[in-house]
């Protein structure tokens, strides 16, 4: 219980700062792609990076241990990439 | 405070400052529910849970009975969180409104019609549903989230995405790119 209650917290955070940073617009989404407007980039970056130094340093302290790390398929992730970007691309979300 | 106020009816923040929220929810994720931060999954196992109950035969196969489970799964209800949190993004900024997708660099590009905006959406999802299947995440479930624990199979999905969106932006937007 504890756990669904933490999950939907987490899930209003992370949708406000989808629409905060405006990528729940069509044009933020396809203008990445013709590089005239990098929002989608700088967030997901800026994202990664916290997110990243966060993780490891708190795993360097002994606080958490990672999940399931997603599986490489080479094939499977580039392929499916590649495919989830026409979709993307196409619908804009 | 009414610094605070002002930040929050603000429609756009710099994608750099909401990146960080993001990245905070995603360590937050990871330490306190020890499951990553996902979108596509979770509309698996909605679609598995959906599906079982309409065609349990269709359904009964490798991929719904073991490798994406069907139920109401840790994400399902990030989901669902993710709702209401861009309601009340788009709330307090006063964006809040029910609309038809009208986008106006849309229609700029392929005319006024609304059901053209709607069926190339409906394809185009159909289509990064797929994709996600087959890589096993969205963005945020294999990019964002794999990527923060150095999972290759996030950049390498990473690069197939940029790869084709670009290259399919080119076709659509073509003298207009």
């Amino acid at each position: 219980m504890a756990n669904n209650i933490i999950a939907l917290f987490l899930g209003a955070a992370f949708g406000f700062s989808l629409n905060k940073a405006g990528l729940t617009r069509y044009n933020k989404i396809v203008n990445v792609f013709r590089f005239t407007d990098l929002s989608v980039l700088k967030f997901m970056m800026t994202a990664l990076v916290v997110a990243m130094s966060g993780l490891y340093a708190l795993r360097g302290l002994g606080l958490i241990t990672f999940p399931r790390i997603p599986e490489t398929y080479i094939v499977g992730n580039l392929v499916g990439g590649l495919i989830f970007g026409v979709g993307m691309a196409l619908a804009g979300y | 405070m009414n610094w605070i106020k002002t930040q929050f009816q603000k429609e756009l923040w710099s994608p750099y400052v909401a990146g960080v929220l993001l990245g905070i929810v995603g360590v937050l994720a990871v330490w306190l529910s020890d499951s990553l931060l996902g979108a596509s999954g979770a509309f698996e196992n909605l679609a598995g849970l959906v599906g079982k109950a309409i065609a349990p035969k269709l359904f009964d196969n490798l991929y719904f009975n073991f490798i994406m489970p069907p139920g109401i799964t840790w994400g399902v209800i990030l989901l669902v969180g993710v709702f209401f949190g861009g309601t009340v993004g788009a709330l307090t900024s006063r964006t809040a409104k029910i609309r038809t997708m009208d986008d106006a660099q849309w229609k700029r590009i392929f005319g006024p019609q609304v059901w053209k905006r709607w069926l190339l959406l409906f394809v185009g999802a159909i289509i990064l549903q797929y994709g996600a299947g087959i890589a096993g995440g969205c963005t945020s479930g294999l990019a964002i989230s794999g990527g923060m624990l150095l999972a290759p199979a996030a950049f390498l999905f990473m690069a197939g995405m940029f790869a084709s969106g670009i290259l399919v932006a080119l076709i659509v937007y073509r003298r207009r790119y």
